[in-house]
């Protein structure tokens, strides 16, 4: 492979079939590695492996950038406006049907923890569902949304504007445990 | 702050094959939505709106924590010898298996950028190959790493432990470029 690949990120282009769905692939590959060493990172970090936390969390960031090269190539990438709109679509689909889906099997099989992890992740999306939808509509008027602290809970990832509450609704972590954006 | 919750979080359990593969899918599909949101915040950004990028890295972050949820029910997170050899083995096959293949039929279409972003990747992917496999060597004496910063490449992914070159070795992007974790 010689020099053509100077400086930028690629860009979209007219895909043949076969390598759109290899790119998609390579996306979601490169998605679930970035999201497995950051889970790798917290767990040598518990260990007292600080500068292998570290490393894994470097590689975690170098996997998501190859994962928004790929979304670049295949023309993933919007205005916000059209962003606001293809999470709000991707949080509605987990909502009404993948989580049910899920839920539904994993309480046919008895899987008590999974179970939990599909609740957890079932609750936080309609909290995302109902934020992009209001957020897109100021974004149409070519608004930005207000300056208010966004507060995620680090354990089920219920999402909250403004303070966090005393205690997490949906899995009761205590709020000063949240992360603040 | 993972082992203060250690009581709250799912934990792994014996899972039959379809409850298996639910959770597969829903790791995927959290790990997806996670990427997709950062990449929409810096999008936000470059639009002048600030508060729309941080509120898609909240959610971004929301969504990790889904995606290690499900990952710790499927008995994903081990200990970091054996997450190691995991992190490892996906750089291999990546490197021998799923990138050539992607890049020879990339090649036979001529989609260039595809090329690009596979090159880009395969380059980055023996680099932490390299660091994966020495970073386990120390694990297994029960040592940490070398204290170093771990530097990364904006554009290509480039990752290089201790000084950054003046230009990116893969895509030649100058020494800012590169986000150092230090």
């Amino acid at each position: 492979m010689v020099e053509p690949f100077k400086n930028t990120p690629p860009e979209p282009e007219k895909l043949g079939v076969m390598t759109e769905g290899n790119l998609k692939a390579a996306f979601a590959g490169e998605s679930q590695a970035s999201q497995k060493y950051l889970a790798f990172s917290a767990k040598a970090r518990e260990e007292g492996l600080e500068n292998v936390a570290r490393l894994f969390e470097a590689v975690a960031y170098a996997e998501s950038m190859h994962a928004r090269n790929h979304l670049s190539v295949l023309d993933g990438i919007g205005g916000t406006v059209e962003n606001l709109k293809a999470a709000f679509g991707g949080e509605t689909f987990e909502i009404d049907e993948m989580y049910p889906a899920y839920d539904a099997v994993a309480k046919l099989q008895g899987a008590k923890e999974a179970v939990t992890s599909i609740r957890y992740a079932k609750t936080a999306e309609q909290d995302h569902q109902a934020i992009y939808d209001a957020t897109r509509e100021t974004a149409q008027t070519g608004k930005d949304m207000e300056a208010t602290p966004i507060n995620v809970c680090p354990i089920c990832g219920h999402t909250v504007i403004g303070s966090a509450p005393d205690e997490c609704p949906v899995c009761g972590t205590a709020g000063v445990y949240f992360r603040s954006f | 702050m993972d082992e203060v919750f250690e009581k709250k979080l799912p934990k792994p359990e014996k899972l039959n094959a379809m409850t298996g593969e639910s959770l597969h899918a829903a790791f995927a599909g959290e790990s997806q939505a996670a990427e997709k949101y950062m990449v929409f915040a810096e999008q936000a950004e470059q639009e002048g709106f600030p508060n729309i990028a941080r509120l898609f890295r909240a959610i971004s972050f929301a969504e990790t924590r889904h995606a290690r949820n499900h990952l710790r029910v499927m008995g994903g997170v081990n200990t970091t010898v054996d997450n190691l050899l995991v992190a490892f083995q996906g750089e291999s096959f990546e490197i021998d298996e799923m990138y050539p293949a992607y890049q020879e039929i990339a090649k036979l279409q001529m989609n260039l950028q595809a090329l690009k972003a596979i090159f880009f990747a395969i380059k980055a992917e023996e680099d932490h190959k390299r660091m994966y496999a020495d970073a386990r060597e120390a694990a297994l004496k029960g040592a940490d790493i070398a204290d170093q910063p771990v530097s990364v490449c904006l554009v290509c992914g480039h990752t290089v432990i201790g000084d950054v070159p003046d230009k990116c070795p893969v895509c030649a992007a100058a020494k800012e470029y590169y986000r150092t974790f230090a």
